[in-house]
């Protein structure tokens, strides 16, 4: 159902179209669970157009991609600041409209002690919102921080977004 | 409460290494021993001739429009790239079908295993230490897990996991309701297939490394714990256990260092362990993650 719009479409296998680490996919296909497993400091984005029924779903794993600056090997879809103008692009190039779009936010967890001056899951939270509030976009529902692995996975039929950390899950939007 | 030894003694069929792996370790920890038998070891086992082939004619190491044969490949890409893959080859797929309880899908570990076990390699290089060593020691690092995925359902572990404290380590979590953890017993089994102590220290310690002037403190195990963060942080084979480790104090000042080159070993890591799975073709898809 998807169409070719964006590059990042992808069908749906038994229902799921699983989005990895350093990865995203946008789907116009209301029948389509967007999945993404095991986000640990990573954080995974979801947008979605209740009209249009168009959502996306980005995995970052780290904040900034100056790191990779120059690498023939580098992945916008690695770093907050680069995948995040990506996700919305390719929503926008499937047709969903940005004053309508949901966007929730998982993950960003961090090491249990002494993680000291890299806060890895902490500044990728704390870009995100940087980047939402440069562009006047506010985040509907977010669960972040702690030390547990959590699995976010939204349903293309009305956009709600669930959360599953060990073992239980819980609904994060709508609220 | 159990000891490490009886919690294996009650596993009706305790996780074995393959032979190949263990010759291999044997040339790894003994430095006189003849090269040449890294050739002989590859040339009689199919899966690792296989995989030395898939290696020799992709992308990173072949040359377009050239099929190398067995032979060729073994003398193109060296006997300690051999010994690598071999060990890889051996070694991940005992992860294969483990890890439900810790409500990871199946592939995860072996997926976790292989990414650990890039990113030690990665770090034992830039320190000049002994990568071959810290590959082996991060791919086995979580073998306990194999042996208490055999004793607990994920209802159970899911359970265990949510009642309990979560500023506190997993270990102690592992502790309380089986007795040990995981470090102990992967240490302990390593030890039953007779090791090197250096390997056998790296997985008991992959959590806890000893600080420089402490009994058992050692590079290796250093290296093994910096990896094993790094895959944490990036949600690799993180399940019911999450990020609930700590990170030595010792590791983060010295080894990781600075922000930007922990995040430059996420980032490579990340991009050395996509290609190796197309290299090794192996069965660890994305949705494997969790």
């Amino acid at each position: 159902m998807a169409t070719a719009a964006a590059t990042y479409t992808k069908p749906a296998t038994d229902g799921k179209i699983v989005v990895g680490v350093a990865d995203m996919a946008v789907t116009n296909d209301p029948t389509a669970f967007l999945v993404t497993y095991a986000l640990g400091s990573c954080i995974g984005v979801t947008v979605y157009d209740p009209v249009a029924k168009i959502g996306g779903l980005l995995h970052f794993m780290l904040p900034s991609s100056k790191i990779r600056k120059g690498q023939d090997d580098s992945n916008p879809l690695m770093f907050a600041d680069t995948g995040v103008p990506l996700l919305f692009k390719s929503v926008g190039n499937l047709g969903a409209v940005r004053n309508r779009l949901i966007v929730c936010a998982a993950g960003g967890a961090e090491v249990l002690t002494n993680d000291g001056h890299f806060k890895i899951g902490s500044r990728n939270r704390t870009i995100l919102r940087k980047l939402f509030w440069k562009n006047n976009i506010l985040l509907s529902a977010d669960e972040t921080g702690g030390s547990i692995s959590r699995t976010l996975t939204m349903n293309m039929s009305d956009g709600s977004i669930t959360v599953r950390s060990k073992g239980k899950e819980s609904v994060l939007w709508p609220q | 409460m159990a000891t490490v030894n009886e919690l294996l003694d009650r596993v009706q069929d305790l996780p074995a290494l393959p032979g190949p792996a263990l010759r291999i370790i044997n040339i790894l920890n003994n430095p006189d021993t003849d090269l040449n038998e890294v050739e002989r070891i590859i040339k009689t086992d199919e899966a690792i001739a296989m995989t030395v082939l898939r290696y020799a004619n992709s992308a990173r190491y072949g040359r377009p429009g050239r099929t190398f044969s067995l032979r060729e490949s073994i003398a193109r890409l060296g006997t300690k790239t051999l010994m690598k893959i071999a060990l890889q080859c051996q070694i991940c797929p005992m992860f294969s079908q483990t890890g439900t309880s810790y409500g990871l899908q199946l592939g995860a570990m072996q997926r976790g295993s292989l990414a650990g076990a890039i990113a030690a390699e990665e770090i034992a290089r830039d320190l000049e230490l002994e990568p071959e060593l810290c590959f082996l020691g991060a791919l086995l690092r979580d073998v306990g897990k194999i042996v208490l995925d055999m004793f607990a359902t994920p209802e159970e572990m899911a359970e265990a996991a949510s009642y309990s404290d979560t500023s506190a380590s997993f270990l102690q979590i592992e502790e309380q309701v089986f007795g040990a953890n995981h470090a102990e017993i992967g240490a302990e089994l390593a030890s039953r297939w007779n090791l090197p102590e250096r390997i056998i220290e790296a997985i008991r310690r992959h959590h806890s490394p000893q600080p420089p002037g402490e009994e058992f403190n050692d590079p290796v195990c250093d290296v093994v714990h910096a990896a094993d963060v790094i895959c944490l942080w990036t949600g690799i084979a993180t399940g019911f256990d999450g990020l609930q480790y700590p990170l030595a104090a010792h590791v983060r000042d010295g080894i990781l260092g600075t922000r930007d080159r922990a995040e430059y070993y996420m980032t490579n890591m990340w991009a050395r362990l996509t290609e190796a799975e197309a290299e090794m073709n192996a069965d660890t898809a994305k949705g494997m993650t969790a």
